[in-house]
């Protein structure tokens, strides 16, 4: 190959080289700009933009799927922001979709971040205006931080004061610091609170023995719990209801029976009867021992006669009249 | 004296700035001009271009590497190690790429290009040229000025790519970060505001170059030793003016870009 045509080949390949990387440069930057790919045109409306520039980066759930083409100011609250999605992912972005200016990172440039909407069924279409809301910007955040610093100050003075009359031994939080008898006073309190709370829970361990032991049917309660005892015990509860009533009846019948001994015995008592006679007066006990004495001596004499008597009946006996007719009574019985 | 010899200064100054002019536009009306001397041109671009792609290659990707080698331990104190791509991809297209290049071309091509015209001068082969009805001037200096204003951006376009590839080698070294991730940072950290303002600077970067090496060779004198100071003051003024374009380029590009 001749010289020169060598040096010229090597310099178009110096020269093609270099304007395709130059050419790969131009197009890898128009791509990420989403210059050449095939883009839908979309809005939203905000009232602040917070430095939103043209070629900043659209994102929907953390994915980059366009930029920001145009931002026209309508008036002085209203700004659109011209947004090229890329036509794939319109399919996934719902009507109901919202999208607010963040920041990339802590000092990152602003993007616009869209937030998945679920209740919509319909895609984003082409011209569409989705919906936007605007963050808590930096400057709002640092006045209510100014709020709450100016409160802080408020309090930590307050507390200072507080502090001051703590240490100074004032009202009860300084008198517990100070005061030594009273810190005596609670200690001895703290030593019996210790006392009672071991008293009350052993008896609570004792309380829930009892009360595992209620479960079982070994026992009165246990059986209680069993509702065929219960029946029984519902049955018994009737029955005595019943007996109840019927006792009722039945003092209802004494009140009356003892009503009318009380009449009885008024009236014996204020009559001149036998009974009253009998329980009143005195003379007739001494009557009555004086005959039952009688009484006594005549039955001796009775029972004197019976055998004088038996005497001349077994002489009748033994008599020839009369010896005939005891033999026939004897038989008689014999036969009977 | 000494207000004397300031007043010079100024006005050697103000002389060369205006015989600087003149060559420039001397330049634009030889360059559309028949014959075009298009072998002679392909000739210079290789000179200046395929010879100085190595040194320029090396010094990019020396560049990216420490660049990068520099940044990273500050950046991963801040905690911005990811950003370093966006960082480094920013920095190389935008300056150091294109300043960088265009200060190594101006030492290795703008003394090239004096020392030959200069020894052409004192040695009278352009005026040879001149009396054998030859145009020095479109055969010398509009081939040269053309092929370092073309040859120029293509070597700053090489720069800035081997530079992001040893950034990028660091970046895989240190860090595990892959090519795709690397470059998609870089890509995505870019913008054609980045990109084609710094693009456009180094056509004038290498329009400069030319333009004062030619001016620096075509006007030497003082015999052979005027040639290694015509070599010496090319490289220094086509340094200070690439200095002084970019820092217009920078304004310029503020006024439409906003950056």
């Amino acid at each position: 190959m001749d010289k020169s045509l060598n040096k010229v080949l090597k310099l178009g390949i110096f020269i093609i080289v270099g304007t395709i990387l130059f050419i790969a440069g131009v197009y890898f930057i128009g791509e990420k700009q989403n210059m050449f790919g095939n883009t839908y045109n979309i809005y939203a409306v905000f009232n602040n933009i917070n430095g939103l520039k043209p070629g900043n980066n659209v994102r929907y759930s953390g994915i980059n799927v366009g930029t920001v083409k145009e931002i026209v100011m309508v008036s002085d609250t209203v700004i659109v922001v011209k947004i090229a999605i890329v036509k794939e992912i319109t399919k996934h972005i719902k009507t109901d979709a919202k999208c607010a200016i963040t920041s990339d990172g802590l000092v990152g440039s602003m993007i616009i971040n869209i937030l998945p909407g679920h209740k919509s069924e319909m895609n984003i279409a082409k011209g569409d205006t989705i919906r936007s809301f605007t963050r808590i910007r930096t400057e709002e955040m640092l006045q209510t931080l100014s709020v709450t610093n100016e409160n802080a100050a408020l309090l930590t003075g307050e507390l200072l004061a507080i502090t001051k009359e703590i240490s100074a031994g004032k009202g009860i939080v300084g008198s517990m610091l100070k005061d030594t008898l009273l810190t005596k006073d609670l200690r001895e309190i703290v030593h019996h609170l210790k006392i009672t709370s071991k008293a009350s829970s052993s008896t609570i361990n004792q309380l829930n023995k009892i009360l595992t032991s209620i479960d079982k049917k070994d026992n009165l309660v246990g059986m209680l719990r069993d509702t065929s005892v219960a029946n029984k015990v519902k049955n018994i509860i009737t029955n005595v209801e019943k007996s109840s009533r019927e006792l009722d009846k039945v003092i209802d019948h004494l009140d009356l029976t003892i009503h009318n001994a009380n009449q009885t015995i008024t009236n014996v008592k204020d009559g001149k009867g036998a009974i009253n006679y009998l329980s009143n007066d005195p003379s007739l006990v001494t009557k009555i021992d004086q005959t039952i004495g009688h009484l006594d001596s005549t039955v001796i004499q009775i029972n004197n006669a019976g055998e004088k008597l038996n005497e001349n009946l077994e002489a009748l006996k033994n008599t020839w009249l009369l010896r005939k007719y005891f033999k026939n009574q004897e038989k008689e019985k014999e036969g009977n | 004296m000494y207000l004397y010899v300031t007043t010079s200064g100024l006005n050697s100054f103000f002389i060369e700035t205006g015989e600087l002019a003149n060559f420039a536009l001397r330049f634009f009306k030889e360059v559309f001009k028949r014959p075009f001397e298009f072998k002679e041109f392909l000739r210079q671009c290789y000179n200046m271009g395929n010879r100085s792609l190595l040194l320029v290659g090396v010094t990019g990707f020396i560049i990216g590497l420490v660049f990068t080698l520099q940044s990273r331990p500050k950046m991963i104190e801040l905690g911005a190690v990811a950003w370093l791509p966006s960082m480094v991809s920013i920095s190389i297209i935008r300056e150091i790429g294109p300043i960088i290049t265009a200060l190594i071309c101006a030492g290795r091509i703008g003394s090239g290009i004096g020392a030959e015209l200069g020894a052409m001068r004192v040695t009278e082969q352009i005026d040879a040229m001149d009396v054998s009805g030859t145009n020095p001037f479109k055969f010398l200096v509009v081939t040269r000025i053309l092929a370092t204003t073309l040859m120029i951006p293509i070597l700053v376009i090489m720069s800035d790519a081997v530079a992001l590839f040893g950034s990028f080698l660091i970046e895989n070294f240190k860090g595990d970060v892959s090519f795709t991730l690397y470059f998609d940072e870089v890509f995505r950290a870019l913008t054609y505001s980045d990109l084609i303002p710094s693009t456009i600077k180094t056509f004038f970067f290498g329009f400069a170059i030319g333009l004062v090496g030619c001016y620096k060779g075509y006007y030497c004198k003082h015999g052979t030793a005027g040639v290694g100071l015509t070599a010496n003051a090319a490289v220094v003024e086509a340094s200070m003016v690439v200095f002084i374009i970019d820092f217009a380029s920078v304004l310029i590009t503020d006024i439409f870009y906003s950056i």
